[in-house]
């Protein structure tokens, strides 16, 4: 039995058959006006060389960027929001805050839904979930006309308080439907984002409303074209939070899938991490532009609902629009191998976050950048060779790199020698990916010290060793197949579905009985979407509970015993404190425990397989070294080179580098490196 | 290794320094009791060296802590020496001429120690939501009525807390659990940072941080040096009218742009008002700074050497420089209007350059029950920021302060009272080639038709509107009624009455550059998205007849 994997992402669409374990893949271009053909052909091409044919497939996964861009681009479908009079500028108000202190210059992301089409209703539910004013068949009626006169495509419905009481929403929705075109979408704000705080949920709704049509449309072309080829097995789309879900669903919530890409990459990294038992594990991923990090717990990556799309600002927090759906919590920096290395206004070394991409690129692409870059930085110090460079798809001019290094970075900076300038540019992105860890890491509540380093993406092997020694971790793991990361993780990703519902309660008076039946509907609900993909006896579910103290921002999230609901609740207060002593020094007895919100989340229950064991050589290939500049010694030291196919069972000291075609790893003094049975390399400090 | 570093290890340890205050600042913003404290980021934490001078400071919301914390730790120092000093040991005040230029600020201030000698200090300071007296209102008429005052004295001496003086501030607070929750982040966030300086003095083999202070200063003086030479040499003027508490308020300023650095003299600034908006002096400077700062010299990280090239001095007494015992609670309708008048002086410096004038002071809506149901509940209502040279104002956004406002369900769920509405309010942006940002209509009631209680403090701008830049008209003042007729027009404490609702209208920002001037596309637009009236359109922008497009 073979599964298919498609992951179109901006400019490359990789396909990846999984055959009984036997993983095959290919890259094509992204054919951007009908992304479905790219991915097609890419498809056909996969199957040919391994002689099997659609029908020979069982399941297709799927993610695409396609909403992300449509969001970015704004090629979304006309849409109007209908909304609490009173309120029709919420979506354009935004959080009223400059996200930035200083710049004076801040311009913010047009709304998803202009003015003129941003249309108040009289209608009003109050905090509790009661009702002040009901809706007015008439004033439905009128609105409705001007709908139609305004041909919109798509209407999204955004009442306040309906995360409490929905009937509004609902009862508009439903006579909306009844007096617009069949082909107009309509989407209400409680059931993409069922959660308070108005702005954040008019855009969740706007930007589903938005991107609804194009994806149904794209969906039902993907899927006819693989039926037509004799496709039979299900499709399951991959959502930002790194789970599957069925095509009615996603077709129903794109907004959920606006991250799948990236997801896909954080999911294999979650799966690495199960199938080698790391408990804790910080995923990184350095690209050409930017790293990502990731915390992963118990091979679960960490979620968050607290997610942006289509930053307007140099990608500051704060810049672009709010998505509350269930999204992995990744963490961006702007470091990576494109990264531009500049003395700023202080006479102070940066690196990044301007990058030079992939054109013109690094000085040493010879394509016109003159600008020195971690890359260039990285060839001065001889960390990477120029032969065989990027697997050989990009000839160098090598010693563009010193000179880019030593005009941009030595001169100006007065240093003695370009490979110790080299080796500066290499430390500041070190440091920056490394504190961007720490930061998040004490965010979260975490030592990060205690975690796994998992290493991914062209540049991840390089600086995992010095980012680890600067976090204090002792293990690095270096994932064989990370060239299709994403594509290959949507395969060993779980059909999974989550919800929130927002409560604000305090714990003491709480009507435990009603509130747990409150979630075993939700419960019921989500199990029902992942069953419809999963046999029932495979799904397993799951309740969290965000709490903290009244008046107070400090949200703890704590899991909740499904199998004893009532008794779960009940003892929520003591675990509470226990964790908020342990963050804080202290507790503070006399202030109320507020139940903020619960999420619920139905998942499939997968079988891990015994990877494959990957036999090791015969033969030992010779020795040879390259004289590496080390920052941290002053000097150039000799690592010996291995070609990782050349590795044997026994481990290897460094300082040495182990060499691939995508990435090379280095293994730094004080670093011994193993090929584990399955593929993956295992790097160990002071083993 | 050695006791100096190389450029690339200093440069890593300094920015290390500033994310050590950052991630401080963002874990005091988590702790905080109060939405709207949390909103304003009303809070900061930073390092200093082992002589009292700033090192690093996190940016936060509220500009008004970056120059009074630089000052408050040598200040702190004075009261208790740093030879009485252990382990362990922290200080604390929230005396307004040391600290922050209210009651409601409290600073801690923890020294670190490496090898039994103290090698710098942490220093971390909130706004606390009640410390007693009258609360949050304009009403006192000195300090002693607007809360209770600690001088500076040990937070914690060894592992021990100062829990009578804890006991004094929970006597004295109507939310005295919360208030103690306050203190003790206070606490937590500058233990935190001492753990983290020195794991990362321990990974550089630092015994002090004398290198990297003398680094830090030298490139920032240089660097703030070389910002400042931007502006032409000169002295420059400007005037700045307020509503004041009851009456008229003037700011002036004298600013001497020299050689590399500024020096402003705020003398013939008004005398003390009666009640709670006058300013301390370190509040003032803080703000009028920040103007400067944000214009000419925003990249610069804030430290003892980045400040020094700015000083900002005024006779002692005036509205700007208040002393004890005057009142001083809502002292940032004063400080917040300070960018603003920084900004005329540089105006006449780098004509062309500069911002029109925005809402300015923070409308702070302080509401509470006076019915059957008590409750006190705190938002913001803004108003809009002034036009850019080349871009128009952001609407309803605060500016000098990054405060946002608290979202419309967070506030009812809070407590019972009912937004009815909040929308932009057109034609107040002040009309321009780029247009002042617009402000907005909030109309709020009780949930209950219980009598509220407002305290109208911070209702600035009432009289006049922002004032436009280069041909750019003012933006509309702001309005603030109750629908039984009454119209608001000081800062004190007014009843709505059962069943009826208050108004506000905030301030609009000014324009910038002459409305004929303007895009008759931005204008066509700006009409089919009614921010601007059809009268607008034809008789300020004088443009009749161009197609209307969206």
């Amino acid at each position: 039995m073979a599964r298919i994997s498609i992951d179109i992402g901006g400019t490359f669409t990789d396909v990846v058959v999984d055959d009984g374990g036997r993983l095959s893949s290919v890259k094509v271009l992204t054919t951007p006006t009908a992304p479905e053909q790219g991915a097609l052909d890419g498809v056909d091409r996969v199957l040919a060389r391994l002689s099997l044919t659609p029908a020979d497939i069982t399941g297709v996964v799927h993610g695409t960027t396609l909403a992300t861009n449509a969001l970015i681009e704004r090629r979304g479908a006309k849409t109007a929001l209908v909304t609490t009079a009173g309120f029709r500028d919420v979506l354009e108000m935004r959080t009223e805050k400059r996200f930035d202190q200083y710049a004076l210059n801040i311009e913010l992301p047009e709304p998803l839904v202009p003015r003129p089409l941003r249309l108040g209703l009289r209608e009003r539910i109050l905090a509790d979930g009661s009702v002040l004013h009901a809706p007015d068949d008439a004033e439905i009626d009128a609105l409705a006309e001007t709908l139609r006169g305004q041909a919109v495509e798509a209407v999204a419905i955004g009442f306040l308080h309906s995360y409490r009481n929905d009937t509004h929403e609902a009862y508009v929705a439903e006579r909306l439907a009844g007096l617009l075109d069949p082909s107009v979408t309509i989407c209400r704000s409680a059931e993409v984002s069922g959660e308070i705080r108005e702005y954040d949920r008019f855009s969740t709704v706007c930007a589903n409303a938005s991107v609804r049509p194009l994806m149904a449309r794209y969906l039902d072309r993907m899927v006819a074209a693989l039926r037509e080829r004799g496709f039979g097995g299900s499709v399951l789309m991959m959502l930002s939070d790194g789970a599957l879900t069925t095509l009615e669903q996603a077709a129903r919530f794109p907004v959920r899938l606006v991250e799948g890409g990236p997801a896909g990459g954080v999911a294999l990294a979650a799966h690495v991490a199960r199938e080698i038992g790391s408990r804790r594990t910080l995923s990184l991923d350095i690209g050409g532009t930017t790293a990502k990090i990731c915390f992963i717990e118990d091979g679960q990556p960490r979620t968050t609902r607290n997610f942006e799309v289509a930053r307007a600002w140099r990608d500051v927090k704060g810049s672009g629009l709010p998505v509350r759906v269930p999204t992995v919590e990744l963490v961006e920096i702007g470091a990576g191998g494109g990264s531009i290395a500049r003395i700023d206004r202080l006479g102070r070394l940066c690196v990044g976050p301007q990058s030079a991409g992939s054109e013109p690129g690094p000085a040493a692409y010879g394509r016109g950048g003159e600008d020195a870059t971690v890359t260039d930085a990285h060839l001065t110090t001889g960390n990477i060779a120029a032969e065989g460079f990027a697997g050989g798809i990009i000839d160098l001019t090598p010693d563009r790199a010193p000179d880019a290094i030593a005009r941009q970075v030595q001169a100006p900076l007065g240093m003695e020698t370009v490979e110790a300038a080299a080796a500066g540019v290499v430390e500041m992105a070190d440091e920056t990916m490394a504190n961007a860890a720490r930061v998040h890491g004490v965010e979260l509540g975490y030592d990060v010290a205690a975690f796994d380093l998992l290493v991914s993406g062209g540049g991840g092997a390089l600086h995992g060793a010095r980012i680890a020694e600067k976090l204090g971790i002792k293990r690095i793991i270096v994932p064989k197949d990370a060239g299709v990361g994403s594509a290959v993780g949507f395969l060993r990703s779980p059909v999974a579905f989550e919800w929130a519902l927002t409560v604000i309660e305090p714990l003491e008076g709480l009507d435990v009985t009603a509130l747990a039946g409150r979630i075993e509907g939700a419960l019921a609900e989500v199990r029902d979407i992942v069953a419809g993909a999963v046999p029932g006896d495979r799904v397993v579910t799951a309740v969290k509970a965000e709490l903290h103290y009244r008046g107070q921002g400090i949200d703890i999230t704590l899991p909740l015993d499904t199998a004893d609901l009532v008794a779960g609740l009940n003892g929520l207060g003591a675990a509470f404190e226990a964790r908020y002593r342990a963050m804080q020094g202290f507790v503070l007895p006399h202030v109320a425990v507020e139940l903020v919100s619960l999420s619920v989340t139905a998942r499939e229950r997968r079988e891990e397989t015994e990877p494959t064991p990957m036999p090791f050589p015969d033969d030992a290939p010779e020795s040879e070294s390259r004289a590496v500049f080390d920052g941290r010694a002053g000097e150039a030291l000799t690592y010996s080179v291995v070609p990782r196919e050349g590795m044997m069972a026994a481990p290897i000291n460094g300082p040495a580098i182990i060499a691939e075609a995508q990435t090379t790893t280095l293994v730094r003094p004080g670093w011994t490196v193993r090929r584990m049975a399955a593929g993956h390399l295992l790097m160990e400090r002071g083993a | 290794m050695t006791d100096t570093l190389d450029i690339v290890a200093r440069t890593v340890v300094w920015n290390r320094l500033i994310s050590v205050c950052e991630e401080q600042a963002n874990a005091l913003m988590r702790a905080a009791f109060g939405a709207i404290v949390r909103e304003a980021g009303d809070l900061s934490a930073g390092v200093f060296d082992a002589q009292g001078r700033m090192l690093a400071q996190a940016v936060t919301g509220t500009p008004g802590h970056v120059n009074t914390m630089a000052a408050s730790v040598r200040a702190m120092l004075e009261v208790v020496p740093p030879e009485t000093l252990s382990p362990g040991d922290a200080l604390v005040t929230n005396d307004p001429w040391l600290g922050a230029g209210h009651v409601f600020d409290f600073v801690v201030v923890t020294p670190v120690f490496l090898n039994g000698r103290i090698v710098a200090y942490l220093a971390a300071t909130s706004h606390i939501v009640d410390v007693g007296g009258r609360g949050w209102s304009a009403e006192s008429r000195s300090v002693f009525e607007e809360g209770v005052t600690i001088p500076v004295m040990p937070l914690r001496r060894g592992d021990a807390l100062n829990e009578d003086m804890l006991r004094i501030v929970e006597t004295n607070s109507r939310v005295p659990h919360e208030a103690r929750g306050d203190i003790l982040s206070l606490l937590t966030c500058n233990d935190t940072g001492a753990r983290q300086l020195t794991a990362l003095m321990a990974e550089y083999g630092m015994r002090d941080l004398d290198d990297i202070a003398a680094f830090i200063f030298e490139r920032s003086a240089a660097g703030t040096r070389e910002a400042l030479l931007r502006a032409p040499q000169g002295v420059y003027r400007n005037t700045l009218a307020l509503d004041g508490y009851d009456s008229p308020i003037v700011l002036k300023a004298e600013m001497t742009v020299g050689d590399g650095r500024i020096d402003v003299d705020l003398a013939g600034s008004s005398p003390l008002a009666v009640r709670g908006i006058n300013c301390p002096l370190n509040y003032a400077a803080a703000y009028a700074a920040f103007g400067i700062r944000a214009l000419l010299a925003p990249e610069i990280p804030n430290n003892h050497a980045s400040l020094e090239a700015i000083r900002i001095t005024a006779p002692l007494g005036l509205v700007v420089s208040a002393e004890r015992p005057a009142p001083v609670t809502a002292r940032h309708v004063i400080g917040q209007a300070l960018p603003d008048l920084m900004l005329g002086c540089l105006e006449q410096a780098l004509p062309g350059e500069v911002l029109a004038e925005s809402s300015g002071a923070l409308w702070t809506i302080a509401l509470s029950g006076a019915g059957a149901v008590p409750f006190t509940s705190l938002n913001v209502a803004l108003g809009g920021m002034g036009a850019r040279p080349g871009l128009d104002g952001l609407s309803t956004t605060a500016f000098p302060s990054g405060v946002g406002a608290v979202p419309v369900e967070a506030a009812e769920v809070a407590a019972p009272l009912i937004y009815h509405s909040k929308e932009f309010a057109p034609d107040t942006g002040g009309a321009g080639t780029y247009r002042g940002g617009l402000a907005q209509r909030i109309v709020i009631g009780s949930r209950h038709d219980d009598p509220l209680d407002l305290s109208a403090a911070a209702f600035e701008r009432l009289r006049s509107g922002p004032a436009g830049r280069q041909g750019g008209l003012p933006g509309a003042a702001g309005g603030v009624e109750i629908t039984d007729g009454t119209r608001i027009d000081d800062k004190g404490i007014y009843r709505i009455p059962a069943g009826e609702r208050l108004i506000l209208q905030t301030p609009g920002g000014g324009g910038y550059g002459p409305p004929d001037q303007r895009d008759p596309r931005a204008v066509a637009r700006d009409r089919t998205h009614g921010l601007i009236s059809d009268g607008a359109a034809t008789n300020i922008y004088n443009q009749k007849n161009h197609q209307e497009e969206t």
